[in-house]
This record gives structure tokens, C-alpha cells and sequence, in this order.
């Protein structure tokens, strides 16, 4: 029986180019081994990913990306941007992104609510793309390890908000700050433009979602997401580590001070984003 | 069905301790783990004495040539209180012991009772309370299990020894007791002069061991829940020995966990064993490998192994490579392991 691996290798094989197959082997990660990571991470997902991303993010979305040339090419670093949209499809833009303007590539660890690894299928698929749950102690591994964090310091009253509410940030969370400071990690504001309309949805069942152990069931207006326009803009990198030392990382209004800071630098970039686009699908 | 080094080399590449004329006893000899552990302490100069304790009669543990004033092996019915003491202000205090190794353990993750838990738990409170007043015991190395930590959806898939512990419901007493044996050895520690040394050991893929994953892997079908397929460790016979080499000949105390040399996930497990997986709806798995249990046999008992077939769990063992100098070197020999090359390897 063919390995699941083999699989996914024949799939990226013919999907990709060979040049950015060449450039996917340059990608760094601690192999446990097997040719996965302790998390689960494969590089043959992981071009198996960009491989069904990849018509995603220039056909249908069509994503234009702004600032990634600041994105930290080596060490540990925590990606923070808005989310939006129902479904993740801005933490798939943005891990497609960075993996395509990092040079050697770069994984970016998304960090999901704790209720995306128990979800079958999908949060297997994802881990094999570097996806990781959300608990302190997984971010701190991979902080320790030099790796790049995706945070949504939203969480899911971001993804989840109503239509009505689109691009009103909602309160930013504060361990991203911490770990950022305890780890000397600078933390690079995104503001997503587009994600906000994909995919509008009537109205979200908490019931629904409790059934499935999730926080809620978005019922959407649209069967499938529309093709809006997708902005991705890179704030400068927030240099936490050469103005704090560790220790502040346990004093909470320095983290609160510098949550503070991270969610003014995106919304600031929304706003960019929003006054520079010409509409949503164009 | 494990490989690595032959014996020889494994004892040549942990010859820098400088600790000799050690007296050791180590309880479950007769276990593969037990045994590989009493032949590897012989072929060690560092090491005067070997007091190897069985369940079987001692004339059924044959070591190739043994030498009669570096090996002595005694029965011992580790389920009883007042025969660990004979034991120990016995033979082992005749002999000199310094070093006890715990390795006795049920290995049945059917069986239950208070028998069970008296040769589980009882064996280990008892030597805890003999070795802190005996004369010349100093210090003890308690084999424990990856089995006694809490797997959950939220919780690090790198576990570390501060990592909370499979406390959670209602467990088999073949978790409970290893749990209670654990945490009972850490709760003498500091407390008298007895050094204490807990290993919690990955599980070990061998037969004999009690290894659930084993167990599992024996049949030719594998069936797993349908969209997942978590991240395991697993160690061989021959890392857990080094491991608890190293312990025996350390100063050190504590906790630490033993990681084997392969994090792989379930399915590349299967497919490696040179088994053919099949993901199944989750709610089957429980009566299908009942029935199995029943028709077979088998002592796999998917119940008990639910969370970690769902969520990764892999044992982080920065501790143990910095305080004890392990590091898991000796990989399984997988029988269905294919050379193909994958991104990683251009």
C-alpha cells in the first residue's frame, strides 16, 4: 500500500514547476526521523499544500502582497494578522505567501485554536503543512527552535464576527506579546484585506457547534467563497526584543502595552489596504 | 523485531563512566528489558555484581558463561511485601547492593485486581520504604511509562516531564497503577538519602515488553480512525538499556523522560511494520477491536490507547540529553521500510 507521502510527492511532482520544486528543497525543518517533524510537519505536504493552494491564491483569490520583503528570514519571529471570513482561508493566503517570498522558504506555524487539531481530516491535513495547536507550550517550542509563528491574536470571535462588523478588530489577545517577548521574537503586523467578504454568512449556530465540539457553525449566504481579491500587507517588524528584555514578558502591562501596539499596526494596515483597493473583486 | 548495534557496541559506546565496582539489582529481570539490562551490566568492568530478581524460577534465567561471583539470580514474588523484604536485608544486603533498578511491572493491560496492583504499585512503595533505611542501598532508578501522562487536544504535543499526568476519569488499572507507582516514587524524593530516579520510557516496540503499539501491529489489518493520524515515539530495547545505564551510573535525580530514536505518525508506523492500515469511522474501532480481543486473544485494548490515536504525543527529551547525556541512538529496524526518497532527501 502506497505511503500517504508518495502520494502527496506524485501530486506536487506534477502540479508544481520545477523550479519552485527545486526551491521547496531548500526548506529547513528538524526531520524526527521519518521525514516528518515532532508536530507532524512533511516538506512533501508541504509542496503537496502549495500544490492545491497554489490555483487558489493566483487563479481564484489572486493575492497581491505588499511589505513581505521584511519578513525575517532566519530565527524566530510571530506573524500577527486579522482573521476573518468563516473558514481560514487567510491563514492559507498567508502561509502560501511566506512560503513563496522567503528565501531559503520558510514554514510559517500557524497556531490554531485548540479545537482545529481534534477535527478529522482537516486538522491532520493541516498539521502536515506545519499547522500546530494552540497551547502555550507548542509555541514555545517552536520559538526555541527559531521558527516563524502565524498568530491570530483574535482567535475566533475575529473569523466568527458578523458581516455587519467587517474590519472592526476585535480585541487582540495578549500571548502572542508574551511569547514574543519572553522569546525575543519581533512580531510582524499583517492586515488582511479581502477575507472579510468571502464568504458572508447569515448567522453563526453556537448549537450547531457545540455538537461538533467547535465554538460555531457559520450558515452562509453564499454556497461557495466568492472570488474577492485578497490584500496581504507586512507591517514593519515590532522589534520587542531589542526594547524588552524576558523578564518583562511577566510584567502584564508591558504585554498589554505591546498587544496594544500590534493591534493599532494592523489596523492601520487594513485601513491602508482598504483606502488602496479598487473594490473587493478587483 | 528490533535493531541497531549488536551488544558489543552498545557496551564500547558507553564505556566513559568512571563509577566502578557498582552492585545492582534489578527486579523483572526476566522481562526483555530486564534481561538485556543484567547482560549488559555484566559485560560492564565498572559494574562487581549483578543481583538479577525473577518471577520464574531462577534456573530458567540463563546468561551465556555467567560468572558466578558477578551474577547471582534469586525468585522473588514481587507481589509480596514481606518476601521484597527478605529480599532485600537478605541476599541484597549480603551482597552489597548500592543500585536497585525497578523494572517489574504487569505487562497485561487486561489484568486487574488487587494482585496486579500489589506486584504494580505495592512492590515499588515497599523498596522505596526497605532502600531508605537499608545499609547499603543509595540509590534506586524506577522504570515508569509514557502511558502516565494526559493526552488531549489542548494540551503540547511535546511532552515534558512537568506535563500533567493521565489522571483524567475513569482509566484502566493498567494506567492507574503505573500513574500511582510514578507519582509514589516522586513523592520520596528529597526525603531521605535515598536517590531516586524516575524514567519515563516511550513505549517500547518489542515483543514481551506489554507494548500496546505491538500488540496492535501483530495483526495483518490495522485499523485506525478515519482523518487522523497522530505523531508517535517509540523506543528499542537497546536505547531504554543505555538509558538506564546512564541512570544507574549518574548522580543525578529526578524525573526524565527516555524518547526513542523514531517520531513517526501512525500510518507511516503501520506502513513501515509492513501492515495494511485501514481508516475506520472512530466509533468502530472500540467494538471491533473488542471482538478481536476476544476472538484472539490479542491484549491490545483500543480504549485504553483512544487520545493517543487521535492526538500526537511525543516525548521531549532535552532533560534526560542534558543531565543523564542520553540521547536515543539505536532506530527500529522496520521490516517494511522502503528507501525511497522524499523532498527532504533530493
Amino acid at each position: 500500500m502506497p505511503q500517504l507521502p508518495s502520494l502527496s510527492r506524485a501530486f506536487a511532482n506534477l502540479a508544481l514547476p520545477d523550479a519552485e520544486l527545486d526551491r521547496l528543497r531548500e526548506l529547513h525543518f528538524r526531520d524526527a526521523g521519518h521525514g516528518f517533524d515532532p508536530f507532524g510537519l512533511s516538506p512533501d505536504h508541504v509542496a503537496f499544500g502549495q500544490a492545491v493552494v497554489s490555483p487558489l491564491y493566483e487563479r481564484y483569490f489572486r493575492v497581491k502582497s505588499f511589505g513581505h520583503e521584511g519578513l525575517p528570514q532566519t530565527g524566530p519571529a510571530v506573524i500577527a494578522a486579522n482573521h476573518s471570513g468563516n473558514i481560514p482561508i487567510d491563514g492559507m493566503m498567508i502561509w502560501s505567501d511566506v512560503l513563496r517570498n522567503t528565501r531559503p522558504p520558510r514554514v510559517v506555524r500557524a497556531i490554531a485554536d485548540h479545537f482545529v487539531p481534534s477535527l478529522p481530516f482537516i486538522g491532520t491535513f493541516f498539521a502536515r503543512g506545519g499547522m500546530v495547536g494552540g497551547s502555550r507550550g507548542n509555541a514555545q517550542t517552536l520559538l526555541e527552535a527559531g521558527e516563524l509563528l502565524l498568530i491570530f491574536p483574535e482567535g475566533t470571535p475575529g473569523i466568527l464576527k458578523p458581516f455587519r462588523d467587517r474590519y472592526k478588530l476585535q480585541r487582540f489577545r495578549e500571548g502572542h506579546a508574551e511569547m514574543a517577548i519572553r522569546h525575543g521574537a519581533p512580531i510582524v503586523p499583517v492586515g488582511v484585506v479581502g477575507g472579510e467578504e468571502q464568504l458572508p454568512a447569515l448567522f453563526t449556530s453556537r448549537r450547531l457547534g457545540r455538537m461538533f465540539g467547535i465554538p460555531g457553525v457559520p450558515i452562509p449566504a453564499v454556497p461557495l467563497p466568492l472570488p474577492v481579491r485578497y490584500y496581504l500587507y507586512y507591517g514593519e517588524p515590532i522589534a520587542v526584543h531589542e526594547e524588552f528584555s524576558p523578564e518583562d514578558a511577566d510584567d502584564p502591562k508591558v504585554v498589554r502595552a505591546v498587544a496594544g501596539r500590534v493591534q493599532a499596526a494592523v489596523q492601520a494596515l487594513i485601513q491602508r489596504g482598504l483606502a488602496e483597493r479598487p473594490g473587493v473583486f478587483a | 523485531m528490533t535493531g541497531g548495534p549488536t551488544l558489543d557496541e552498545l557496551l564500547a559506546s558507553s564505556g566513559h563512566f568512571a563509577d566502578p565496582g557498582r552492585r545492582v539489582l534489578v527486579t523483572g529481570a526476566s522481562t526483555p528489558l530486564g534481561e538485556r539490562l543484567v547482560r549488559l551490566l555484566l559485560t560492564d568492568s565498572r559494574v562487581a555484581h549483578v543481583l538479577a530478581i525473577t518471577g520464574e524460577p531462577a534456573e530458567s534465567f540463563v546468561v551465556r558463561d555467567p560468572d558466578p561471583d558477578r551474577l547471582s539470580v534469586v525468585q522473588v514474588d514481587m507481589g509480596k511485601e514481606r518476601r521484597i523484604r527478605n529480599m532485600l536485608f537478605g541476599a541484597a544486603r549480603d551482597r552489597g547492593i548500592d543500585t536497585v533498578v525497578h523494572l517489574a511491572q504487569h505487562r497485561s493491560a487486561h489484568a486487574q485486581g488487587s494482585r496486579v496492583h500489589a506486584f504494580n504499585v505495592e512492590s515499588l512503595r515497599a523498596i522505596l520504604e526497605l532502600a531508605e533505611r537499608h545499609p547499603t542501598i543509595r540509590r534506586l532508578v524506577v522504570r515508569s511509562d509514557s502511558a502516565v501522562y494526559q493526552m488531549q487536544r489542548d494540551l503540547p504535543v511535546l511532552i515534558g516531564e512537568d506535563h500533567p499526568l493521565n489522571l483524567h476519569g475513569v482509566l484502566p488499572q493498567w494506567v492507574q497503577d503505573r500513574v500511582e507507582a510514578d507519582v509514589t516514587a516522586c513523592a520520596r524524593m528529597g526525603l531521605s538519602g535515598l536517590s531516586i530516579v524516575v524514567l519515563r520510557m516511550a513505549e517500547v516496540l518489542a515483543p514481551g515488553t506489554g507494548s500496546q503499539i505491538f500488540d496492535y501491529l501483530e495483526s495483518a489489518l490495522c485499523l485506525r480512525p478515519a482523518g487522523y493520524d497522530p505523531m508517535l515515539n517509540l523506543l528499542t530495547i537497546e536505547d531504554g538499556c543505555t538509558a538506564l545505564v546512564k541512570a544507574i551510573f549518574s548522580d543525578a535525580e529526578g524525573v526524565f523522560n527516555v524518547p526513542g530514536a523514531d517520531t513517526l505518525p501512525l500510518s507511516a508506523c503501520i506502513n513501515s511494520w509492513g501492515r495494511v492500515g485501514l481508516p475506520v469511522p472512530g466509533g468502530w474501532m472500540t467494538p471491533l477491536y473488542r471482538l478481536r480481543a476476544r476472538l484472539t486473544g490479542s491484549d491490545f485494548r483500543y480504549g485504553m490507547n483512544r487520545r493517543r490515536f487521535h492526538y500526537s504525543g511525543v516525548l521531549d527529551g532535552r532533560r534526560a540529553r542534558e543531565v543523564l547525556l542520553y540521547v536515543p541512538s539505536h532506530p527500529i529496524a522496520w521490516p517494511g521500510e522502503d528507501d525511497a526518497e522524499g523532498l527532504s532527501q533530493p
